[in-house]
């Protein structure tokens, strides 16, 4: 499965509630959008493979990563392709469609830039997959757009059925004398999918979807897993917003790569791990499911 | 819902999807009082689906279409309240328990309907643990859904139903894709959920014998209309009368013994072969019956014979090698459970062989690791030459725009399918999408086996005498057919050989006279009902076994 899934486990970040754990995944993503520093978007990756890892879901992390990489090696060829701005000038190509084609080194690593963005985002949102439960997600949603917040669960809930449906029909066309092309297989589970999707959705007609109405506010004592999650997450936010009004960890691609790295972008990393770290510091952290 | 309101009310009621010339429901006319355990019956494409659309507003609302005549559902009128509303007064449960369940886990499932409804945290917690006790779902409350059997899921979607307590619940053959102990527990679950809640129920089914002793009403459709609607000792007779396609084997048994009345159970039947004279056969005889006695010199005239199974192409006295033969097959799923364990099996060429067992016993696993689509990790398939495997879900084989795309014309024609070249096999009903697929598999030309997995699934009487008759010509044509099922009564029909699986073992294999007669799940109505004697398992069989007195 490329879209990691959802499982219980007993860790620290499975064991607090949900927007603890999103708020911590959503850090790592801001830290994504706000930076394209090489350095901190490598600790943000260790950041979220860390986090990963000790909640039990490197496996996970593994097969996203896995995912990402062609991705962001796409985006970096891509890049050098479409800009031609750089001093430092690799390759003189020809002309394609009236365009000339030169190749230079800024922009193949502002490609590289961008694609290491792309699989920092990816990794990230694996981490998140893994360890928030949709359910719990859609709980705390309900009360602000509840139709928007079930429709994005069920599609996550969805990807693994389609998944498994994909699969049996690669199976089926195995079966067949004359296995059929990839993409006609393809195309017929995509034709399922929109029946899954059919059926899913008379099932929430039946339970009552159309007429759902604002259901009372959930309250819940915070636990110290919620209160570690929820401050690895405030930290990576106010670490990453501070850095970013201070101008730390800027990056210049054009007309020549530059790349700040100094002690500010240190301490912005070192604290981008810490926030990390900090939902397993403490006893008892990692029997989280027990003690929550 | 006022105390008099009926649980459900159709007065004239026809209705038409879109896009379609005929009515799928003709003026349906009924009342379904509160309270009640009625069963739907009828053959594919007889309307019962379509009914129960309607029961839950899903048709029209939901599926378009134009509707004449009134249906009130606890007094709510399908004109104007939609599926959402009637929700609140009606349950329901579809065939595939995997597209009705949409939460990822077992609490936030059952909580979802109420929360759609506006409840209290307190009051939803309430219900959950309410519903989860009453149907044995309790220590699944915290467990994911796509970590559930199907047997699991459809108890859960069956929570998730019943949860609100409403006054109906109707469901589209629940059973489908059970094995035979979770079927029957289903319905009884059910029928204790209609005693003790007072829950009207209304079940569509094929497997009628598995209803019936839990009904308090049958209503036959035929064709969108209403044929019969009666107690179930009526409904017997008009189906025996009708030739039988809808009567439960011991109906079609004690009509062809010439016995009466029909029995709705295996009980009842029971009691009138005692009032009769004609008690069920003495543990000798059912011993007998397990050691194959059905095919040895104690066999009942009529009994299939075990055929020779030397195919003709091999010359006489040369050692053939098998169809299909495993030894010591092992499979193991990586960090998970093992499936398979230390497997043999042998099949000869022209054998017809019931692969029968509880769900997860191992049985499609088997299949697949015959067919090559999986390695065994350990142990040696060998296959006398190429084989043909046609997995559970039909619709996966066809991958075209157009029928005629998926197996050439002669494919066609054998799937009885001819003049509908042109047809979207997504149109075609579950049936016709079943005998397409057999062939698309089987177009490769012969094939030394043929494995089908679950068959039957959803298919009526004919079409499982179809179905039957197929793999009757496959095997006369030399292959070596292995059919993974839980209709004990389809095994019976078609098998010379019952192959029964426990856990990732093989634990008995014989003749189907040795094995079906002799067990209580795994195991023909009318084997139930003459407790195993002379290994009769079919109607006919048993009839004959009464006429000649046997255990009198």
């Amino acid at each position: 499965m490329i879209v990691p899934t959802y499982r219980e486990r007993a860790s620290a970040l499975h064991a607090a509630r949900a927007g603890a754990t999103a708020g911590l995944c959503l850090a790592f993503g801001l830290v994504c959008a706000l930076y394209a520093n090489p350095a901190i978007l490598l600790a943000v990756i260790a950041a979220a493979v860390t986090a990963g890892v000790a909640a039990g879901v490197g496996r996970e992390l593994r097969r996203a990563a896995l995912f990402a990489m062609p991705l962001a090696l796409l985006v970096t060829l891509v890049n050098p392709l479409v800009y031609r701005e750089g001093d430092t000038l690799l390759v003189r190509g020809g002309e394609i469609l009236g365009r000339r084609v030169d190749i230079t080194l800024e922009a193949l690593a502002a490609g590289g830039l961008a694609g290491l963005r792309v699989a920092a985002f990816v990794i990230v949102f694996g981490l998140f997959s893994a360890c928030v439960d949709p359910d719990a997600l859609l709980r705390m949603f309900r009360r602000l757009s509840y139709r928007s917040a079930l429709t994005a669960v069920l599609a996550t809930r969805l990807v693994p059925v389609m998944a498994r449906d994909a699969l049996r029909m690669g199976d089926a066309a195995r079966c067949r004398p004359e296995p059929p092309a990839r993409l006609a297989v393809a195309r017929a589970a995509l034709s399922g999918a929109l029946d899954r999707a059919v059926d899913v959705a008379a099932a929430l007609e039946v339970r009552g979807y159309s007429v759902g109405g604002r259901p009372e506010r959930l309250r819940r004592p915070w636990s110290r897993q919620d209160i570690r999650v929820a401050g690895g997450g405030g930290l990576v936010a106010v670490a990453a917003l501070a850095a970013a009004v201070a101008g730390v960890g800027s990056v210049e691609a054009y007309p020549r790569v530059e790349i700040a790295f100094g002690a500010a972008e240190a301490v912005l990393c070192a604290l981008l791990l810490a926030g990390a770290a900090l939902p397993f510091a403490g006893r008892g952290a990692r029997l989280g499911v027990a003690s929550a | 819902m006022p105390e008099e309101a009926a649980a459900l009310r159709l007065e004239g009621f026809s209705y038409r999807y879109p896009g379609r010339e005929a009515s799928a429901l003709r003026d349906l006319s009924l009342e379904i009082e509160a309270g009640s355990f009625t069963v739907l019956a009828g053959t594919s494409g007889s309307g019962k689906s379509t009914l129960l659309r309607a029961l839950c507003g899903l048709v029209p609302h939901f599926h378009g279409g134009e509707v004449s005549g009134e249906v009130e559902v606890a007094g709510m009128s399908l004109r104007d309240h939609g599926p959402g509303e009637l929700a609140a007064v009606c349950g329901t449960v579809f065939q595939d328990p995997e597209s009705q369940v949409v939460m990822g886990g077992v609490r936030a499932e059952l909580s979802l309907p109420l929360e759609h409804r506006g409840e209290s945290a307190a009051a939803v917690a309430r219900a959950v643990e309410e519903v989860a006790l009453a149907l044995g779902v309790a220590n699944l409350l915290d467990r994911r859904t796509d970590t559930l059997s199907g047997g699991e899921l459809q108890r859960v979607a069956i929570a998730a139903a019943l949860v609100h307590r409403p006054a109906l619940l109707v469901l589209d053959e629940p059973t489908s894709q059970l094995d035979p102990v979770a079927g029957d527990e289903l319905i009884w679950l059910l029928r204790r959920l209609n005693e003790e809640w007072g829950t009207a129920v209304v079940i569509a089914e094929h497997r009628l014998e598995r209803c019936l002793p839990a009904a308090d009403r049958v209503i036959a459709i035929e064709d969108g209309s209403v044929a019969c609607d009666a107690p179930p000792a009526e409904f017997l007779d008009w189906a025996v009368r009708g030739g039988g396609g809808l009567a439960t084997p011991i109906a079609r048994l004690f009509s062809l013994a010439g016995l009466g009345p029909l029995p709705r159970s295996v009980k009842d039947a029971r009691a009138v072969l005692r009032r009769t004279g004609l008690t069920p056969a003495g543990p000798d005889r059912r011993d007998g019956a397990r050691q194959g006695g059905g095919e040895t010199g104690e066999a009942i005239d009529g009994a299939r014979p075990r055929r020779s199974l030397r195919h003709p192409r091999l010359g006489r006295g040369a050692k053939a090698p098998a169809a299909i033969e495993t030894r010591g097959l092992w499979y193991e799923v990586e960090n998970g459970p093992r499936i398979l364990a230390g497997v043999d099996l042998r099949v000869e060429h022209g054998e017809r062989v019931a692969l029968m067992g509880r769900n997860g016993a191992g049985k499609s696993t088997l299949l697949r690791v015959v067919k090559g689509l999986a390695e065994p990790t350990r142990g040696r398939v060998e296959r006398a030459g190429e084989g043909a495997l046609l997995l559970q879900s039909p619709g996966d084989y066809l991958i075209h725009e157009h029928a005629i795309e998926e197996a050439g014309p002669d494919a066609l024609a054998a799937a009885g399918l001819s003049g509908r070249e042109r047809a979207n096999p997504r149109d075609l009903s579950g049936g016709e999408r079943q005998r397409l697929a057999l062939e698309v598999v089987l177009s490769g030309g012969p094939s030394a086996a043929v494995c089908l997995d679950e068959p039957t699934r959803g298919m009526d009487r004919a079409h499982k005498d179809a179905l039957a008759g197929r793999i009757g010509a496959l095997a006369d044509a030399g292959a070596a057919v292995i059919v993974a099922t839980h209709d004990t009564e389809f095994a019976s029909s078609f098998a010379d050989r019952v192959v029964l699986m426990g856990q990732s073992v093989v634990i008995a294999d014989g003749p189907p006279a040795a094995i079906l007669a002799g067990g209580w799940h795994f195991s023909t109505e009318v084997a139930r009902a003459l407790d195993g004697a002379a290994g009769a398992l079919t109607p006919e069989h048993g009839a004959r076994l009464i006429g000649r007195e046997l255990v009198r």
